[in-house]
């Protein structure tokens, strides 16, 4: 009423100046680097000259805890005879087939659980439960069912990250403020618009610290299962590596066989999980643990 | 200048949305509360209202019954419109979509193309003078621009319908949460694309200098329950309407004081 509208224009004009965001720069590369990179490889170059020195002091005996190169050479022979890429295969396939199950399967699971209230008073704690249960216990039941099979591993392995996978898609439809819906509902978006574009994308932090759990519990009862059902016929895996040198008293090849364990587990965190987190998080301006 | 309207004399042909004996009530036996009783309104295509009252005066509740949020215990509701676009306190922005995908959210639920939806989205921006920051998200923004947005993703909501029916914005209370300035400098934005979209638009606020400001017709609900109590013409606004409201605001709220 008092302020001429070209006035309260000029000053609309202003405020949005004000507001535009102000491009953070880059860093250069080597500076990232710098941050990001070193500190984990000088933790690891300490770790290595902690048990270079253990070693040499010699409190424990040679069978018990070896030189660190010796397990080196021990990595360097099992990738030279191809052994370790055919072992890292076999385990690496079926841990991947398994989480892809269990996607398919926790998907529409943890969908029920979240938005159908009886399913969730029926089994939603039941499911929070299996969650705690450590997947190796299934291992004895699994084999008297299906015998030493793929099938029993594969059972172990989903048993593992399926309640983990649906309780994270649960925890992250739970935490959707309501006020996104009711804008979707307000919009005309029916039930099925509405989950994919609202529902889904909103649930997204949630249901992706979900599979990044349920990838971590596919690959350690994948472990589990295989150092306990060890068979000619199933070839053999990390598990049955590990295993074997465990049956041989050969502390480097049981060594060896952990670091390769750490090494995909490390591996698929880095080359999957954290850029695919990052571009989310980043999207949503939740860069604080970036 | 000060006038109470007579309601009756709109004919039907004329009007957006009519409100006829609007009831609500919330819960069963005795906990039950009654938020609106037998609220008649009627706005014509166009048509800038107020609606001003104090809490509790079921504001937001009428605004849901006519956005279709929320159904009415008994009482009827006629939209010639098309489908209501809502605009809250809060913008409520998708967090993971653009500024320009927000607007293109509600153009896709109405079925609109994907090369329209651009086009249209962009022009929207355009409208609330947002055009530069369309790929921006809503994370990047400030808070009067994320409102800007909503208006924008708003009236893309309510401007699609292929049958040439008036549009209609429902906003509830969407200026609050900014500051002062930011404040001024939005109403004075709603009132340009007000004029040059031509939509009817029922405003809930509790602020009566906005309401004033801003709408044709200001309309004071009483609380618990809410009821019409007066209608005012304040197209000429003035200090002695801008008064005479604040009293009965004033009165309405007081009545309540036991």
């Amino acid at each position: 009423m008092a302020t001429p509208p070209d006035t309260l224009d000029k000053v609309g004009a202003g405020l949005d100046a004000l507001d535009v965001p102000v491009e953070a720069h880059k860093a250069p590369m080597w500076r990232r680097f710098l941050k990001t990179g070193v500190p984990p490889i000088i933790a690891f170059a300490l770790l290595l000259g902690v048990w270079q020195g253990l070693w040499a002091s010699a409190l424990l005996p040679e069978f018990q805890l070896p030189a660190p190169l010796t397990v080196w050479n021990e990595l360097v022979r099992s990738i030279g005879t191809g052994e370790a890429f055919s072992i890292l295969w076999t385990s690496l396939h079926r841990a991947v087939f398994g989480f892809i199950a269990a996607v398919l399967i926790a998907t529409p699971l943890g969908l029920l659980i979240a938005k159908v209230r009886v399913v969730r008073a029926a089994i939603g704690s039941l499911l929070t439960g299996l969650q705690s249960l450590p997947s190796v216990a299934w291992v004895p039941a699994a084999i008297l069912w299906f015998g030493v099979t793929p099938s029993t591993i594969y059972f172990v392995v989903l048993m593992g990250s399926v309640p983990s996978i649906a309780n994270g898609l649960v925890a992250g439809i739970d935490q959707i403020p309501p006020l996104l819906p009711r804008v979707g509902r307000a919009l005309g978006a029916g039930r099925l618009a509405s989950a994919r574009h609202i529902l889904l994308p909103a649930a997204l932090p949630g249901y992706l610290a979900g599979l990044k759990q349920g990838w971590a519990f596919s690959w350690r009862s994948l472990m589990a299962a295989e150092i306990i059902a060890t068979s000619p016929q199933l070839g053999t895996g990390l598990g049955q590596y590990l295993h074997n040198g465990s049956s041989l008293n050969d502390i480097n090849m049981v060594i060896a066989a952990i670091f390769l364990i750490l090494l995909v587990g490390i591996g698929i965190e880095l080359m999957l999980f954290r850029p695919l987190e990052r571009a989310v998080l980043r999207a949503r301006g939740l860069t604080g643990a970036l | 200048m000060t006038a109470t309207l007579e309601t009756t004399v709109l004919s039907t042909v004329d009007t957006a949305v009519e409100l006829a004996g609007v009831r609500k009530v919330f819960g069963h036996g005795n906990s039950a509360v009654v938020a609106l009783d037998g609220v008649d309104l009627k706005v014509k295509p166009g048509e800038f209202v107020c609606l001003l009252g104090a809490s509790g005066c079921g504001k937001s509740t009428l605004l849901n019954i006519v956005a279709g949020l929320d159904g009415a215990t008994s009482g009827s509701l006629q939209l010639n419109t098309s489908r209501p676009a809502v605009m809250f306190q809060e913008p409520a922005l998708m967090p993971w979509l653009t500024a320009a995908r927000n607007v293109e959210l509600a153009l896709r639920f109405a079925g609109v193309g994907r090369l329209a939806r651009k086009r249209r989205a962009l022009e929207l921006l355009k409208l609330v003078r947002l055009g530069d920051v369309a790929d921006k998200r809503p994370h990047e923004l400030s808070g009067g621009m994320r409102q800007r947005v909503a208006l924008a993703r708003a009236l893309a909501s309510t401007t699609v319908s292929a049958d040439g029916a008036p549009a209609l914005l429902l906003m509830d209370e969407p200026f609050a949460a900014l500051d002062a300035i930011t404040r001024d400098v939005l109403q004075s934005e709603l009132l340009r694309v007000w004029e040059t979209t031509n939509t009817a638009i029922i405003f809930v606020t509790h602020d009566v200098r906005e309401a004033v400001r801003l709408g044709q017709r200001v309309v004071l609900l009483s609380s618990r329950p809410g009821r019409v109590v007066r209608e005012w013409d304040v197209t000429d606004s003035s200090d002695a309407v801008l008064n005479e409201i604040n009293t009965h605001l004033r009165e309405v709220i007081s009545g309540h004081a036991s």
